[in-house]
């Protein structure tokens, strides 16, 4: 190429790239806001499981037959039963499947411990498909961590939490509750704690209260949620309601916690966001205060 | 929605990959690092806001570029109406200075070069784009991008070779 030029091509490269650049890149790609992130399978999962579910809840005399076992309480066991990992250049995956033992209910422990090796599974095939395909779009980097972790043990509960964390430049992450009943072995689900559907709208109120409040404190949190007097560019994004089997769990307190997916009610920066919901503002909703105290 | 999750991978991977080449090409209009980095961040913003309309016409670059060049010029737009007045004020406060103007036909280095000039230039021989690439990142046609081209380099005083010439065409 002509000399000029090649001198002006090496001035042009020799811009400076400031060290901030790949943190304001990284910041303006966790910041997106996209809609639906929730992986598709993950919806036939949840209703796969929700049968499973509805069949415990729904059959007393099942329940009853379950809770004349044994009661095994702390015995019970959690441990990781299968791990991938794999790791090239420029893609990463690590996953953890972990296993239920000593439940007494060896059965529901069945189910519990297929799901968890199916679903990450599903997950690793999944993860290879999109390699597979960024690699025949010229590579890229990808990595997926998916692991988990006991929140909550105690003489009556389980709570086991298990978690995907998806990056590519940005990163994506998603939680799942199983909450589990070591007396009566059985798997616990949002409707089985209340009377009846109210606690929906109730539970939403005070999750957009406290929104409100949190952002009102501190200027640095941002919740997708209506403020009196703010227009919101994109009203239909602003969290409205949680779902009938929102994911939850009971903390060791006692108390219902709420939990949204990275991106669900809030920009990517504020990560996973979890609820806590005072008891008293549903003492009116729920069954009893054998759970939640 | 799974097209989308993967147009957005793809967005992704293109902003980290090609974060240095868009700063550049920011930093070229504004020739400061606190302007480059915000229209490398507004772009980013832009990109994934109207990820929706990007139809899948051209490459992901040209697009992420597109959005690059017209915050550019949108941000020195605004600086423009600023740097009138300044220039009122020094009126009054430096009588006497001579008005300068510089030779428009003759441009010593790059930034002389006059911005619809220089981006062509930059982005065909520092960023080895093709025409057709081109045409895309600055919505003109084929033969606008070729007469900028040359007349910027008339006005480097580039004087391409025959071969530099077919070669700079593809």
């Amino acid at each position: 190429m002509h000399d000029k030029l090649n001198r002006m091509k090496e001035q042009y490269e020799s811009t400076p790239i400031p060290d901030e650049l790949s943190s304001v890149v990284n910041k303006a790609i966790a910041a997106r806001r996209t809609k639906n992130r929730a992986l598709p399978w993950l919806a036939g999962v949840a209703a796969a499981c929700a049968l499973l579910f509805a069949g415990v809840n729904a059959s007393p005399a099942f329940a009853k037959a379950m809770s004349d076992v044994p009661v095994l309480g702390e015995i019970v066991k959690v441990m990781t039963i299968r791990e991938y990992a794999e790791q090239d250049g420029s893609t990463e995956v690590h996953i953890e499947t972990p296993g239920i033992a000593n439940l007494g209910n060896p059965e529901l422990e069945q189910t519990l411990n297929n799901k968890y090796l199916e679903e990450n599974k599903k997950l690793y095939e999944d993860f290879k498909d999109e390699v597979a395909q960024i690699n025949h779009k010229g590579g890229g980097h990808l990595s997926l961590d998916s692991g988990y972790e006991v929140v909550t043990d105690n003489e009556q509960l389980l709570t086991l939490s298990r978690y995907v964390v998806e990056s590519a430049g940005g990163s994506a992450e998603s939680r799942q509750y199983d909450t589990i009943d070591k007396i009566n072995h059985l798997v616990i689900t949002l409707p089985s704690l209340f009377k009846d559907d109210s606690y929906i709208q109730v539970i939403s109120d005070n999750i957009k209260e406290q929104m409100r409040r949190q952002m009102q404190d501190n200027p640095e949190i941002t919740y997708w949620v209506e403020q009196p007097g703010v227009q919101s560019d994109i009203p239909e994004d602003l969290f409205q309601s949680i779902a009938k089997d929102h994911n939850f769990y009971i903390d060791k307190h006692g108390k219902l916690v709420i939990s949204f997916n990275e991106y669900d009610v809030a920009p990517g920066y504020m990560g996973v966001v979890e609820f806590t919901i005072p008891t008293e503002a549903i003492a009116d909703q729920l069954v009893s205060n054998e759970y939640i105290r | 929605m799974r097209g989308g999750r993967k147009l957005e991978k793809l967005l992704i991977q293109c902003i980290t990959e090609n974060q240095d080449s868009a700063y550049r090409l920011a930093y070229s209009y504004v020739r400061n690092k606190e302007d480059a980095l915000d229209i490398v961040q507004d772009a980013i913003h832009k990109a994934f806001l109207s990820m929706e309309k990007l139809k899948q016409t051209g490459s992901l670059k040209s697009w992420f570029f597109r959005i690059i060049v017209t915050t550019s010029l949108d941000l020195i737009r605004k600086q423009k109406k600023v740097r009138v007045m300044d220039d009122e004020n020094l009126e009054f406060i430096l009588p006497g200075s001579h008005d300068h103007y510089p030779n428009l036909d003759l441009a010593q280095s790059l930034e002389d070069l006059p911005d619809k000039y220089r981006v062509v230039i930059i982005l065909r021989f520092f960023e080895d784009m093709k025409m057709d690439e081109i045409a895309e990142v600055l919505h003109e046609n084929v033969s606008t991008v070729k007469t900028r081209l040359y007349q910027g380099l008339q006005r480097l005083r580039v004087n391409l070779s025959e071969e530099d010439q077919e070669e700079a065409q593809r």
